[in-house]
């Protein structure tokens, strides 16, 4: 049991001391700042804010069978 | 669909030895393309096991109200399908399809494309030959008898070894990340890739190799248990939630300080909660006390996740009549709150004290795993599977089964069963009612489950057809391009309303 005592006790340090350093780094370089700005990580200028990105039920016909443009009506 | 260049495997080690084209931020059709042939691996794997871990579940379920059914072969006995079927679902459906949820997030939201897919891809095979070698092992009954880790011992490190190659190159993509600013959904991934194999190492370690004496046994298997759907399967399918909620309805989460509190908070507390399933056990009290006092802190976490989401919502329900992903997507997050708080009531010594040992805590485990943790990775399948293959779902009809199935199914499932569960444990605690008394209550309850279990079979086979569908209209000899209208489309309607 000597090394795997080593190995248990040892983890149990060593994870709470890295999720301890992610707290800190995380405040260092203002992670946990900003927030307007990292809840908008998700858009970008292809997929911005305001547009939906899942339109696959209740299609009317015609829009199943062309591609309609791009920020186009659907449905 | 071409596969844009990828740095190759000592590139992707160091960034600085990169080509310094991937220098830029890459377009998303670019790192969906890098990591198809991946995520398809985990997906189509995972779906495979979701099919054998629902064939092995039926078969579990009927046998509590029809004992003698298929019991004349050993490894169709009750305690080997059964065991069989949370290994399935577990390791094989849930654990695969969230890695290729988590490898998908990670690149989109790092903006950079997968790197040397091959050693992903030879994870996946190893993570499979594993898990093949180790249920068929619990099927001759060669099991460790430790619940989650039933695993014969020999199963085990091809696992680990598979797991330690996704959690490594999970890292390597974070390293090379071209958005320096952290979303919270990578909070939870990065959590969940370091917290598995912890929790991982550590119970086999003390459960299987070199076996805890006595009790401690006890406690060492509800802290992994416990934490292996709170620290492995949640913050993945939470990630999933903050990431495809925003996305689908195309609104900013409501509040992104609630969300990383609701990271932190779950952080601290819940790798405190298994011993509350131990609650009258021979265990030091104060170790009870601690555990239900950090359950009840989860509230914290769990009603802020849930106010964040529903704010986010509010204003677009009406979207959900369009999008497969946003159905799913809301009703794991709503059963993450219901079955969270469950979990908190079961936590207190005298519910506890009832519901313990019942059918309760298995549909407690139902709500979570599946109401919350498999709703949210289907749905988060729904959004992926068409952006990796360039096609469209094939058929409306097929999800529309696969929803109403798997939701009606499940609430009917956990609902009724968690009430069972509840006259099955005060009946136990009557000392007046014969045991099979108590096993007699029990038998309408068991039935209705193993209907809703042919519902959610049905969804099963509903989605897998889909899915199947979808790849032979990307891979099959009649393949042909096809007009994509999933992204970049404004319902002209204000459907939110």
């Amino acid at each position: 049991m000597g090394i795997i005592s080593f190995i248990l006790i040892g983890s149990s340090l060593v994870f709470p001391a890295v999720a301890l350093w992610a707290l800190w780094w995380a405040g260092r370089h203002g992670q946990l700042a900003h927030a307007d700005k990292a809840a908008l990580l998700p858009f970008d200028e292809q997929e911005p804010v305001g547009r939906m990105t899942d339109v696959v039920l209740n299609r009317p016909k015609a829009s199943k069978a062309s591609h309609p443009p791009q920020g186009g009506p659907v449905p | 669909m071409s596969q844009p260049a990828t740095p190759g495997v000592l590139a992707a080690l160091s960034p600085r030895d990169a080509d310094t084209s991937s220098s830029r931020r890459a377009e998303l059709a670019e790192i969906d393309a890098s990591t198809s042939g991946t995520v398809l691996l985990f997906f189509l794997a995972g779906m495979v096991w979701l099919l054998i871990g629902t064939a092995f579940a039926l078969l579990a379920s009927y046998k509590l109200h029809a004992p003698d059914f298929l019991s004349g072969q050993a490894w169709l006995t009750f305690g080997r399908i059964r065991t069989a079927h949370l290994n399935a679902v577990i390791f094989g459906f849930s654990a695969e399809v969230a890695v290729g949820v988590l490898l998908w997030l990670m690149c989109r939201l790092c903006r950079v494309p997968l790197m040397a897919q091959s050693v992903i891809n030879a994870a996946a095979v190893f993570w499979n030959v594993g898990l093949t070698v180790g249920i068929v092992g619990i099927l001759k009954g060669d099991t460790t008898g430790v619940e989650y880790l039933e695993m014969p011992k020999y199963a085990t490190p091809i696992l680990f070894v598979a797991f330690a190659l996704i959690a490594v190159w999970t890292i390597v993509i974070f390293r090379f990340r071209r958005e320096q600013h952290l979303y919270v959904s990578q909070w939870y991934l990065l959590a969940a890739v370091l917290w598995f194999p912890w929790l991982y190492s550590t119970a086999q370690l003390l459960l299987v190799l070199e076996p805890a004496r006595g009790t401690v046994q006890a406690a060492v298997n509800w802290w992994f248990g416990h934490n292996v759907l709170g620290l492995w399967f949640t913050p993945i399918g939470l990630a999933a939630i903050y990431y495809f909620l925003p996305k689908v309805i195309g609104r900013p989460i409501h509040s992104y300080y609630l969300s990383v509190l609701g990271f932190w908070t779950l952080a601290l507390f819940y790798n405190w909660n298994g011993f509350h399933h131990l609650v009258g056990g021979p265990f030091p009290a104060w170790m009870i006390t601690i555990s239900i006092v950090a359950s009840v802190m989860m509230i914290i976490p769990v009603v802020s996740t849930a106010i964040n989401h529903h704010f986010t919502m509010v204003g677009h329900f009406g979207k959900l009549k369009y999008s497969p992903t946003l159905r799913f997507i809301v009703f794991g997050a709503v059963s993450y709150t219901v079955s969270s708080l469950q979990g908190v009531l079961s936590s207190v010594r005298w519910f506890s004290e009832v519901a313990h040992f019942t059918h309760h805590t298995v549909a407690h485990a139902h709500w979570g795993m599946y109401a919350f943790f498999t709703m949210t990775m289907f749905g988060s399948m729904y959004y992926i599977l068409p952006r990796i293959t360039q096609r469209e779902w094939p058929s409306e009809r097929l999800i529309s089964i696969h929803f109403w199935c798997t939701a009606v199914g499940i609430i009917l499932y956990v609902a009724p069963l968690s009430w069972g569960g509840w006259l099955q444990g005060k009946a136990m605690l009557d000392a007046t009612v014969p045991f099979i008394d108590v096993v007699k209550i029990t038998l309408p309850w068991l039935k209705l489950r193993t209907l809703m279990g042919l519902l959610l079979a049905v969804g099963h086979v509903a989605f897998f057809a889909n899915l199947v569908w979808i790849l032979a209209r990307r891979f099959g000899p009649y393949r042909q391009p096809e007009p994509m209208i999933l992204a970049g489309v404004t319902p002209a309607a204000p459907v939110g309303k």
